[in-house]
């Protein structure tokens, strides 16, 4: 790795003994558990650089070991002040965990923290080049739910349905496919220390991309609906 | 600080359990008659008084009207959910009952966590008697797939029968625990739980590390509203049904009739369990007997339907997890109602692999809730438990339709922020609605909370408010909000949708008082109070007797002295001080003893006995 990690931890006074103190989660003076600093985000809690290809195995590592320190458990005969740190201390962590494992909320929160997520502005609206197909889909969604309705035939446009879903299941996997790509773009924009336009660049293309995939993924979870 | 003490509060029966600190393994505490299996059985006596456990069973039969069982049923539960209970079940629901229950007993009224805090003093007492200390702190069991107002009803339980309740602890995770205490389990380990009114199932991940071992739960699923009580439905409807056309006899399931029959139906299955046929004899109200043969393969079709049930939140928590039957290392059995042969051998079929019983299933959950108790009284050390929320968090958007904001079986404690803001001019006020479940649309959730978010009056779209939505690690939620601007922190007072009121408890708390048996120091020197009393008159009636005279003039004065500060002591209410001036009159008595045991043995040798003397 050639990036430093990111400086996001200014120095801290402790709240229980007021000495300023160097640690990420426990004083370094007194031991206790420390507040959650104002400005952290997600990837420092790791103390992992804000890039989107994450190691599995040592993220789960580094979890599963502060989970040992800051869990609620450990501080049921401390003070109220302790117990009601480690609870908001251990939520996020565990809030971490969840989002940074998985791959699609972990760009998600890279863009929000970056303040790049703009989500489309009409959530509704189709991709322009898939408009065509997405008419046909709802029209036949349609008629399977008039179909349905008045009691009609409804093997064959179940038929078509779950051809068009396939087709767009496999769009969906061409978006995945194209969001590694990006992720894999910042990464070495990351590493290389590229200029800004660059990264915003980047930043655009991740924030198209998971609209277009929210997009399709609602499609096929709403045609999946009307399958079963 | 007190001792901690592990709980199962079960529908059929609850126990109590520490752990030893010499062997460092979990035990079960056994109650005044010897077993350690406490019937969830709640009855109250003409007088006034509540009888618990054993005794009230007896009373189901006798007074069912002053008597409930299953009540873990209705915790968290509002009126309109339990109306199918209703054709099932014996409980008596006052009308007047609006967003929580009450319950009818006898000319009484009580809500369902008042009937289960019955039942903890009752366990409370239990363990009490057994290490002659107060316990106030413990750790209670919980359904894993309970919902926030289930999980709320079961603290104020605790807290109505004066225990603070450090953690809910999920029933399957608990069983977990105890099995990895008992045998070292490795991988991925599902628990399937059935118990007498609810049907658990969690798959969990072992791992060890340097630090200790880790209790993952990767997922979790099931149905607050299936046991062995539905096992026991079937039969009693199967029955009903026969009697109805032979001979015209109709149950209605308020009555005693019912009950003896329920009580006869549960034995005969308990029998089925082990011997491949069972015969029901029953004498009916028309001077008949109703005898029917029940063969192990006629009882397996009656119950399929229970078993089949429980196999659709097994599949769910297997998605959940991404695995299949198969890529689990090892299955657990928990619940009583898992010793019917037809569901072990139905998961045993499903996950190819045969089933850990080892451990008493009425027993492990309560053993592992000691485990959990020991781990909060000593801290992490070797072992962490790492649980799951078992419903998604959501919040209601425009439309009724539902936005998830914490998913299903995301480790706990968990959050989710929310940022809201006014859509007209100097708006005073947002409402939010707060839900759990998988559906999508508002009115098909678990409602939680509705609550109104106060807002400086501002131009649209100025405020901005920040509200923290986090689930503890009991899995209950707590709602907190942050005005951005000025970074002010409010507390918000979530009023439940269904469930107690702070108002509620504090109340009831109050009148729990009359109700409630006296307390652990209370008893003791009522206690104290009587030894002292026996022994002081047998003391005096030894010093009557002639024999007494040989006593030596110290010895006397001795015994005089140790009487006047039994006496004083006697006047006080220190149970401690009691004991030690009986321990020293009993010394001071010894060499009268031995002159009246002299005296005694002469008088029995010249034909008298011993009570004579």
């Amino acid at each position: 790795m050639t990036t430093s990690l990111p400086t996001t931890n200014p120095p801290l006074v402790c709240w229980s003994c007021h000495e300023r103190t160097v640690g990420t989660h426990f004083c370094s003076s007194c031991g206790k558990v420390l507040q959650v600093p104002e400005h952290s985000d997600f990837f420092s809690l790791f103390e992992i650089p804000r890039k989107l290809c994450v190691e599995m195995g040592a993220l789960e590592q580094k979890f599963l070991q502060l989970s040992w320190k800051l869990h609620p458990d450990n501080f049921v005969n401390a003070t109220p002040e302790e117990r009601d740190i480690s609870l908001k201390r251990s939520s996020e962590l565990n809030d971490a965990y969840r989002t940074l494992r998985d791959p699609v909320a972990r760009v998600e929160y890279l863009l929000a923290v970056e303040g790049a997520r703009k989500e489309g502005q009409n959530k509704q609206q189709a991709p322009p080049e898939l408009l065509e197909e997405v008419f046909e889909l709802n029209e036949s969604l349609d008629e399977l739910r008039e179909a349905k309705a008045s009691g009609g035939d409804t093997a064959s446009l179940k038929h078509k349905l779950a051809a068009a879903e396939k087709s767009f299941e496999g769009k969906l996997s061409e978006v995945d496919g194209q969001l590694q790509a990006a992720a894999r773009d910042w990464d070495q924009a990351i590493d290389q220390n590229s200029d800004k336009v660059r990264r915003d660049a980047i930043k655009t293309r991740l924030n198209d991309l998971l609209n277009r995939r929210s997009y399709i993924r609602n499609l096929v979870v709403n045609v999946q609906k009307e399958l079963l | 600080m007190s001792r901690i003490v592990g709980i199962d509060l079960g529908t059929t029966n609850s126990l109590v359990a520490y752990v030893d600190a010499q062997t460092g393994l979990p035990k079960c505490i056994p109650g005044p008659s010897g077993s350690t299996l406490c019937p969830s059985i709640v009855s109250l006596d003409a007088d006034g008084s509540i009888i618990v456990g054993e005794p009230a069973r007896r009373r189901l039969l006798t007074q069912p009207e002053r008597s409930i069982y299953s009540v873990k049923r209705l915790m968290g539960r509002g009126p309109a959910d339990v109306q199918n209970e209703l054709k099932l079940f014996p409980f008596r629901i006052d009308p007047n009952s609006n967003h929580v229950i009450r319950v009818q007993l006898g000319e009484r009224v009580f809500t369902p966590p008042e009937i289960s805090s019955f039942i903890l003093r009752e366990l409370k007492n239990w363990a009490e008697a057994y290490f002659g200390e107060t316990v106030d702190r413990a750790v209670i069991t919980v359904p894993a797939y309970f919902n926030d107002a289930q999980r709320q009803a079961t603290k104020d339980a605790g807290k109505l029968a004066g225990l603070e309740v450090l953690r809910l602890v999920n029933e399957p995770t608990a069983a977990a625990l105890a099995y990895g205490l008992h045998e070292k389990q490795r991988g991925k380990v599902a628990v399937y739980d059935l118990g007498g009114g609810t049907f658990d199932i969690s798959i969990l991940k072992l791992i060890s590390t340097t630090e200790g071992d880790i209790y993952q739960v990767l997922s979790t699923n099931g149905d607050t509203h299936l046991g062995g009580d539905d096992i026991d439905n079937l039969l009693q409807a199967f029955v009903h049904e026969q009697i109805l056309q032979t001979d015209q006899i109709d149950f209605s399931p308020h009555g005693e009739l019912a009950q003896e029959l329920r009580k006869e139906l549960i034995a005969l299955k308990h029998k089925l369990s082990g011997s491949e046929s069972a015969t029901l004899r029953f004498s009916l109200p028309n001077g008949k007997v109703y005898v029917h043969e029940f063969t192990r393969g006629a009882f397996d079709a009656l119950i399929r339907p229970v078993v089949d049930r429980a196999m659709v939140p097994v599949n769910r928590a297997l998605s959940d997890a991404q695995l299949k039957p198969t890529e689990v290392d090892e299955v657990v059995l928990v619940g009583g109602t898992t010793r019917t042969p037809l569901i072990r051998r139905t998961v045993q079929e499903f996950f190819d692999r045969k089933p850990h019983t080892e451990l008493n299933p009425d027993e492990v959950v309560a053993l592992g809730a000691a485990v959990q108790a020991n781990i909060l009284d000593r801290g992490v050390q070797n072992m962490l438990l790492l649980d799951v929320t078992p419903l998604s968090l959501g919040i209601e958007t425009y439309g009724g339709a539902v936005a998830k904001i914490i998913p299903r079986n995301s480790t706990i404690p968990a959050s989710a922020q929310e940022l809201y803001t006014t859509g007209v001019d100097n708006q005073t006020g947002i409402d939010i609605h707060v839900l759990q479940g998988e559906r999508e649309l508002a009115k098909d959730c678990r409602s939680l909370a509705r609550f109104t978010l106060k807002v400086p009056p501002a131009p649209a779209g100025l405020p901005r408010i920040e509200v923290k939505f986090l689930i503890d690690a009991n899995g209950i939620l707590q709602v907190g909000a942050k005005d951005v601007r000025t970074g002010e922190q409010h507390m918000i007072e979530v009023q439940p949708s269904y469930g107690l009121n702070d108002n509620d408890i504090e109340r009831m708390l109050e009148e729990s008082i009359e109700y409630a048996e006296q307390d652990f120091a209370e008893r003791q020197t009522i206690e104290a109070r009587t030894e002292a009393e026996s022994i002081l008159t047998a003391t005096h009636k030894a010093l009557a007797n002639p024999n007494a005279t040989a006593l030596r003039e110290a010895e006397r004065a001795r015994i005089d002295a140790t009487i006047a500060a039994l006496n004083s002591a006697v006047q006080g209410s220190d149970y401690k001080l009691i004991r030690r001036q009986i321990d020293e009159l009993n010394q001071a008595t010894e060499h009268l003893a031995e002159l009246l045991m002299n005296s005694a043995v002469q008088s029995a040798l010249q034909g008298k006995n011993l009570a004579e003397v």
